[in-house]
């Protein structure tokens, strides 16, 4: 597997690890620093997997939030319910999402409904989603919210701890990430992304690989979402809604650039800094997403990384 | 319960009407405007503001019926047109983001701005009975404006050289062109009648009960689950899904509750797209 092809690849993983890794230090002990940096490593973990099912499989899923939120909710509402413990309940969270999104890229390759209703039949579900989380007022404390309590034994507790559990959680799934595409999966996914047809004539089986892009995808929105609720102590509905996972995170990836491996954390990091200076604003941050959304996807498809790599004359992964 | 069917066909109508803009727009121009709902809140909205500064009611409707109007000439002139350069696919999905993020540009500067505006109409009389039943006078005229613009679209769509025209792109694009009929023109003129509709639709949810500036993102999918159902290139049934989703939203909202009777037309909506993707009425293409 590991090849000198590899070695830019590697290189980049250890770059942003270590950056990554110092940001507890620059924070300077504040704590309100130190959360937003924890939640940013949450949405960059959601952009890489939105980068899998979007950025290489062109499956335009709008129920981003709604997975991680099916996943986060499952796992605390057993806790709370039956009184199972977070290690056996948090992996059913995560499957379930993952089954979600392969059963949402199963139907929607097989029926040929192509990209469209992908999209409207997923942004259907994340509604789906948040009136039930408020109908079923019994289990999920609708808009209220609910407290979460951590996995046990220290574990996503102590914030700073959290930081690098969220941290590890983040570099494994840019790892799996990269192995992805540097096996004969990343070459299908490239031949697809280009021309469907093309690739299912070269004997490609689209649907295989489409389905196992949103299922992987799907589970790391499950696990990012999980492990977000039980380290933030508290979830409700508005953590998992549209505007503030499903845009976010597309603008995350549009931003650093589709289909690279640290296009997305570049991305997601720039944009959390843009969204602190945009939160004061109140509802005018609409009016920016909105903005940056139209922008970027007129003018600025390559993202940040190409861009950058073009003015420095060096291809970053 | 007569009262409820009723009522249920009323909401049904409005339901058609902002549906059959996003019909008309995905048919011809191949676009699925998710922007949709912010022009009726455009049209409310402005038309709220109007009467508060002392335009009297159908003025002040018709004001705001026609600045939805121009948005729409706008919004096609100008970020559509980014998105007709391309063809199929791509168009749809250049499209569908940029509709989406100017959905949240509209939400994001009306909810600044007019955060508590919101258009609510009222009529001299309040209700007539009608055959032993009250009717409010408000629904039965949002169910009048409903009723006379589908019937003048349809007989526009039946009638008149241009309607033909229209069906014929709807129909065959290459066709259609090939006869000699101006796309850009055309579609550019149906963007403009489904931001009329659509602000006769936000007029007309004013009417029956109120429009704020939230709503915009709520009507969009309403809309979108209206035209799904009944086909998204389908008129005929796009009128039928409304008029039966109006119907169930209204039943099941007395009689189940609201959130879950969200879920069922979702619900509705998701299993026609994956049962019969041309919808109820639909044809294949």
């Amino acid at each position: 597997m590991i090849n000198k092809r590899s070695w830019p690849h590697y290189g980049a993983l250890l770059i942003v690890g270590l950056i990554l890794a110092l940001i507890p230090l620059a924070t300077g002990g504040s704590p309100y620093y130190l959360r937003l940096a924890t939640l940013m490593l949450v949405y960059m973990t959601y952009a890489i997997a939105f980068n899998i099912i979007f950025g290489h499989t062109k499956q335009l899923f709008l129920c981003l939030g709604a997975l991680a939120g099916c996943s986060a909710y499952l796992s605390v509402v057993l806790i709370r319910e039956l009184g199972l413990p977070p290690v056996v309940t948090m992996p059913l969270g995560v499957l379930f999402a993952s089954s979600l999104g392969a059963f949402f890229s199963y139907v929607s390759v097989r029926r040929g409904l192509g990209g469209i209703f992908v999209g409207v039949i997923t942004i259907a579900f994340s509604l789906v989603f948040y009136n039930l989380i408020l109908g079923l007022r019994v289990f999920t404390h609708g808009e209220d919210g609910m407290r979460t309590r951590g996995l046990g034994f220290g574990l996503l507790e102590h914030v700073l701890a959290s930081y690098y559990i969220l941290l590890a959680i983040l570099l494994l799934s840019l790892l799996l990430y990269h192995f992805l595409m540097s096996s004969r999966i990343g070459l299908a996914f490239r031949a697809l992304s280009d021309n469907e047809k093309i690739a299912e004539l070269a004997g490609i089986d689209v649907t295989r690989y489409k389905v196992f892009a949103a299922c992987i995808g799907s589970a790391l929105f499950g696990i990012a979402g999980a492990s977000y609720a039980q380290y933030n102590g508290f979830i409700s509905p508005a953590i998992f809604s549209l505007v503030s996972v499903d845009i976010v995170v597309f603008i995350m990836v549009l931003l650093g650039g589709m289909g690279t491996l640290v296009g997305p954390i570049i991305g997601a990091g720039v944009f959390t800094i843009v969204n602190e200076f945009v939160r004061p604003l109140g509802y005018l941050n609409l009016l920016v997403y909105g903005a940056f959304l139209v922008v970027l996807f007129l003018l600025f498809r390559e993202g940040l990384v190409v861009t950058l790599g073009k003015m420095v004359k060096l291809r970053i992964p | 319960m007569i009262s409820l069917i009723i009522d249920g066909i009323i909401f049904g109508l409005q339901l058609s009407l902002l549906a059959v803009g996003l019909t008309l727009i995905f048919g011809l121009g191949g676009v699925l405007n998710l922007a949709h709902g912010q022009l009726a809140v455009i049209a409310g909205i402005s038309a709220a503001g109007l009467i508060g500064a002392g335009v009297n009611v159908p003025l002040a409707a018709l004001l705001g019926v026609l600045i939805a109007g121009a948005s729409g000439l706008v919004l096609d002139r100008s970020l559509m047109l980014m998105a007709y350069r391309y063809k199929g696919e791509a168009r749809l999905l250049l499209g569908l983001v940029l509709t989406l993020g100017l959905s949240l540009a509209i939400e994001g500067y009306l909810n600044y701005s007019f955060p508590l505006v919101a258009l609510s109409i009222s009529l001299p009389i309040l209700n007539v009975t009608l055959f032993g039943i009250v009717v409010r006078t408000t629904a039965i005229s949002a169910a009048l404006i409903a009723i006379l613009t589908l019937l003048s679209l349809f007989l526009f769509l039946r009638g008149t050289f241009l309607g033909k025209a229209i069906r014929s792109i709807v129909q065959n694009e290459v066709g259609a062109e090939l006869c000699g009929i101006d796309q850009a023109s055309v579609r550019t003129l149906i963007f403009v009648l489904g931001a009329l509709m659509a602000g006769l639709a936000g007029i007309a949810q004013g009417l029956t009960t109120s429009l704020d500036v939230r709503m915009g993102m709520e009507l969009t999918i309403l809309a979108l689950i209206v035209a799904t159902v009944g086909g998204v290139r389908s008129i005929n049934g796009t009128l039928a899904a409304g008029i039966l989703l109006g119907v169930v939203n209204v039943f099941a909202s007395f009689y189940i509750g609201t959130y879950l009777t969200y879920i069922i037309l979702l619900t509705t909506a998701g299993l026609t797209i994956l049962l019969r993707p041309s919808g109820l009425l639909g044809y294949w293409t």
